[in-house]
C-alpha cells in the first residue's frame, strides 16, 4: 500500500507540474506495488484458507489490484499519467481497508467449480475497472475539451491528455470490458442454474445485473455509432456507472448473491 | 582565465544593434571558418570562436594582454567587415573574464536570446565551435569552457520549463491541434485563403506529421500553386462546406468581408464527422470564422488574437522560469571562476613541492652517509619520516596558495 501510496504522490508532480521525471518513481513504484498486492491478496486468501476473494474486503482489494494493473496498461499504450491522479489513490484506499482488517460479510459459494467461480469474480471487476477507467478518461475529456474552449491554458492544464486519446482510453476500455462483463455474467449464470436452478434468474440482483449489461452494450453502441464524446458521453458513462454501482448494492439484498455476516 | 592569459568577448546583438548594423557583420555559414582562422591569426590572440546567427555576432577570445590584443580585435572587426569604426563601436558590448564566461553561458542557456527559451541558439553554438575545433582555434582553456557552457545549457533546459512553451503564433497553433488530436500523423489540414501566416503554419503541422493538404482559393491558380507547393489536393472555393468536415484542422486567411464559416456550418461538419473534433486557426482579419461557432461540441476556434494572447502567456510563463534558470547560471559561473582560479595555483604548488623534495632528498643524502650501516628497515623508516615531516611543513603554505588563488590574491 505504501508503494501505491509513493505511485499516487509522485504521479501528481508528473501530471500536474508536468515534471516527467516524477514518473520514474511513479512508475516502478506502482509496478512493485501491483506484485506486492498481489502476493499479498494471495497470502490473505491463504490465511483465510480460501481460494476465492469471498468477504467485502477482499474483494476490494481485487478490484484494487485489477485498477492499478488497467491503470498501467494504459500508461504502456498510451504513455500517459493522467488517469493515475485518480487511479492510484482509488488502488491505495481499496487495498488500505483490508490490509489492516478483514472483511466482515461474505458471499456463500459452493465448494466446487472454484476455478470459475474465481474467473466470474475477476471478469466482472475487470469489467467494473474498465467503466471506472473509461469514466474517468471522459471526465479529463471534459477538462481538456473546456480547457480548449475558453482559449485560455488553465494553471497546469497542459498535464491533461490530448482529446484524442482520452477518447480512445475511454472507448477502448469500455470496448475490453465488455467481452469481461459478457463472459463474466454468462459463467455466473451456468454455474448458478447447476447449483440454484432457474429460481435464481429471478432474484432482484440478477435481474439487475442483466439489466447493466444491456445498459454497458447501449452505451458502447451509442459511443461507436453516434460519436457520442464530451458532456453527453459522460452522462451515458456515468448512468451506466450508477447501475453498477446498484448491482453491487443489491448484494445486499439479494437472496441468492449478498454478502452476509457469517 | 590564468595569469596570463585574458578572457574577451565582445559582439552585437540583437538589443546593441539595429538590423542594419548586424547585417553587415553576419558571417555566412560558409565563411566562417575563414574568419574565425583570420581572428585567431590576429597578434596576441591564442585562441578564438565567433558565433553569428541572425541576432548576434561574437567573437570569443583568450588573449595574451588584454590591452594590445583588444586592438587587434576591434581592427579584426573593422577590417574584415569593412565597416567604419564609428558606425560600429557604439553598438559594440565588452565583457571580461567571469563577465565573458556568464555571457556564454547565458547565451547558449538562450537567456539573452530576442525569445527567450528558443532552442536553435545552442545548436548554433555548437556549430562555431565545432568550425572552431576544424580549424584548430579552440584549445585545451576555451575548449574546456565551450563544454562547460554546453553543460549549463542543458541543465537549464532540464531543471526549468524555460523551452516547454510556444512562443509563436505557428507554433501555438501547432500546440493546440496537439492538445486536441495528440499526434498529427494522417491529419487532413485545409487552407482556405492564402497568406504567409498560414502558409507557415500549414508548415508547421506538416513537420508534426499532418499528411493531407487541401486547398481553397478564390483564385484556382493562386490554389493550384500552394497545393503544388505542399502536394496537396485542390477544393473548388464553391465545394467549400461539402469538402470541409474532410479536414481536422482548417486553416482560413482570406480576404473576405463577411464571415466565411458560421455556427450551422459547425454543426453541420460535426453530424458529417460523426462529432470528431475539428481544429479551425482563423488567422483572416476580418474574420473569416464566427466565433459562436466555438460553442459547438467539438469544434474549436482560435483567432489570431486567440492564438496572440495564448503566445503572450507562454510568453510570461517563460520570464518566470528565466528567473531559476539566471540563478543556475549565476552558480555555474562562481564554480566555473573557482575551478579555474585553483588551477592558476598548480604551478606554483608543484615548483614548491619540488623545491621541498629536492632540500628532503639533498638532507636525506647527507644523514645517511653519517649514520653509517643503516640496515634497510631503519633507512625505510627515517626516508618515510622525512616525508611526513616534509608534508606537514608545506600544508599550511600550499592551503594558503590554493585558498590565494581562489581569492585572486596576488601575494
Amino acid at each position: 500500500m505504501l508503494l501505491y501510496g509513493v505511485a499516487a504522490l509522485s504521479v501528481l508532480p508528473a501530471a500536474l507540474y508536468d515534471r516527467p521525471k516524477w514518473n520514474k518513481i511513479a512508475i516502478p513504484a506502482a509496478i512493485v506495488g501491483l506484485l506486492f498486492h498481489f502476493v499479498s491478496l494471495a497470502e490473505m486468501l491463504n490465511a483465510a484458507h480460501h481460494r476465492l476473494p469471498v468477504d467485502t474486503h477482499e474483494t476490494q482489494a481485487l478490484l484494487g489490484l485489477i485498477l492499478a494493473g488497467a491503470f498501467l496498461l494504459v500508461y504502456w499504450r498510451y504513455r500517459t499519467v493522467s488517469l493515475g491522479v485518480f487511479v492510484l489513490p482509488i488502488s491505495f484506499l481499496l487495498g488500505l481497508v483490508p490490509a489492516f482488517r478483514p472483511g466482515q460479510e461474505s458471499t456463500p459459494f459452493p465448494q466446487f467449480h472454484t476455478g470459475w467461480i474465481f474467473l466470474h469474480i475477476a471478469l466482472l471487476l475487470a469489467a467494473y475497472a474498465a467503466l471506472v477507467l473509461s469514466l474517468l478518461a471522459s471526465v479529463l475529456y471534459l477538462i481538456q475539451e473546456r480547457t480548449l474552449k475558453s482559449k485560455h491554458a488553465a494553471p497546469g492544464a497542459s498535464w491533461l491528455p490530448p482529446l484524442e486519446t482520452t477518447d480512445q482510453i475511454a472507448l477502448k476500455t469500455l470496448l475490453f470490458g465488455l467481452p469481461c462483463m459478457t463472459a463474466g455474467l454468462l459463467i455466473g449464470s451456468l454455474i448458478a442454474q447447476q447449483t440454484i436452478g432457474p429460481s435464481y434468474f429471478l432474484d432482484p440482483k440478477v435481474l439487475l445485473s442483466f439489466a447493466m449489461w444491456l445498459a454497458y452494450v447501449g452505451m458502447i453502441y451509442i459511443r461507436r455509432h453516434s460519436g457520442l464524446r464530451g458532456r453527453r458521453a459522460i452522462f451515458l458513462s456515468a448512468f451506466v456507472f450508477l447501475v453498477v454501482l446498484a448491482v453491487w448494492s443489491a448484494n445486499q439484498f439479494s437472496v441468492v448473491h449478498r454478502f452476509t455476516t457469517p | 582565465m590564468s595569469r596570463n592569459s585574458h578572457l574577451v568577448l565582445i559582439g552585437v546583438n540583437h538589443t546593441t544593434a539595429p538590423i542594419e548594423v548586424r547585417e553587415r557583420l553576419a558571417i555566412p555559414a560558409g565563411r566562417l571558418a575563414d574568419a574565425t582562422r583570420t581572428l585567431v591569426h590576429q597578434p596576441g590572440i591564442r585562441e578564438g570562436l565567433i558565433l553569428s546567427t541572425c541576432n548576434r555576432v561574437e567573437l570569443l577570445t583568450l588573449q595574451d594582454d588584454g590591452a594590445t590584443s583588444q586592438a587587434s580585435l576591434l581592427r579584426f572587426l573593422h577590417e574584415y567587415f569593412a565597416v567604419t569604426p564609428s558606425s560600429l563601436t557604439p553598438h559594440l558590448y565588452e565583457y571580461r573574464e567571469s563577465e565573458a564566461v556568464r555571457h556564454l553561458f547565458r547565451v547558449a542557456s538562450s537567456l539573452d536570446s530576442m525569445v527567450v527559451g528558443e532552442p536553435q541558439i545552442l545548436g548554433q553554438v555548437k556549430e562555431s565551435y565545432s568550425i572552431a575545433r576544424e580549424v584548430g582555434a579552440v584549445s585545451s582553456s576555451l575548449d574546456s569552457l565551450i563544454q562547460r557552457a554546453f553543460t549549463v545549457a542543458k541543465k537549464v533546459r532540464s531543471e526549468t520549463q524555460i523551452g516547454s512553451s510556444s512562443v509563436s503564433i505557428a507554433s501555438v497553433a501547432v500546440d493546440l491541434a496537439r492538445k486536441i488530436f495528440g499526434n498529427l500523423q494522417g491529419k487532413t489540414v485545409l487552407l482556405v485563403g492564402a497568406g504567409k501566416m498560414s502558409e507557415l503554419a500549414a508548415r508547421h503541422l506538416i513537420q508534426q506529421g499532418a499528411s493531407h493538404i487541401l486547398v481553397a482559393n478564390r483564385t484556382q491558380e493562386r490554389a493550384e500553386r500552394i497545393a503544388a507547393e505542399f502536394r496537396g489536393q485542390v477544393v473548388p472555393f464553391h465545394a467549400l462546406y461539402d469538402q470541409a468536415a474532410r479536414a481536422d484542422i482548417v486553416i482560413t486567411s482570406t480576404g473576405a468581408p463577411q464571415k466565411l464559416l458560421n455556427r450551422t456550418h459547425g454543426q453541420h461538419f460535426m453530424q458529417s464527422r460523426r462529432n470528431r473534433p475539428m481544429f479551425f486557426i482563423d488567422i483572416a482579419v476580418p474574420r473569416d470564422v464566427d466565433p459562436q461557432m466555438n460553442e459547438v461540441e467539438g469544434c474549436f476556434v482560435y483567432d489570431i488574437d486567440d492564438l496572440q494572447q495564448v503566445a503572450a502567456t507562454n510568453l510570461a510563463d517563460r520570464s518566470r522560469e528565466a528567473v531559476a534558470a539566471e540563478n543556475i547560471v549565476a552558480t555555474e559561473v562562481d564554480k566555473y571562476q573557482q575551478r579555474i582560479q585553483s588551477r592558476d595555483a598548480v604551478p606554483a604548488i608543484l615548483a614548491l613541492q619540488q623545491n621541498a623534495e629536492t632540500i628532503r632528498e639533498a638532507e636525506l643524502t647527507r644523514a645517511v652517509k653519517r649514520l653509517n650501516g643503516l640496515t634497510p628497515q631503519q633507512l625505510e623508516a627515517v626516508e618515510a619520516l622525512t616525508r611526513s615531516l616534509t608534508a606537514k611543513l608545506l600544508h599550511p603554505q600550499l592551503a594558503a596558495l590554493r585558498e590565494a588563488a581562489r581569492t585572486r590574491d596576488p601575494e
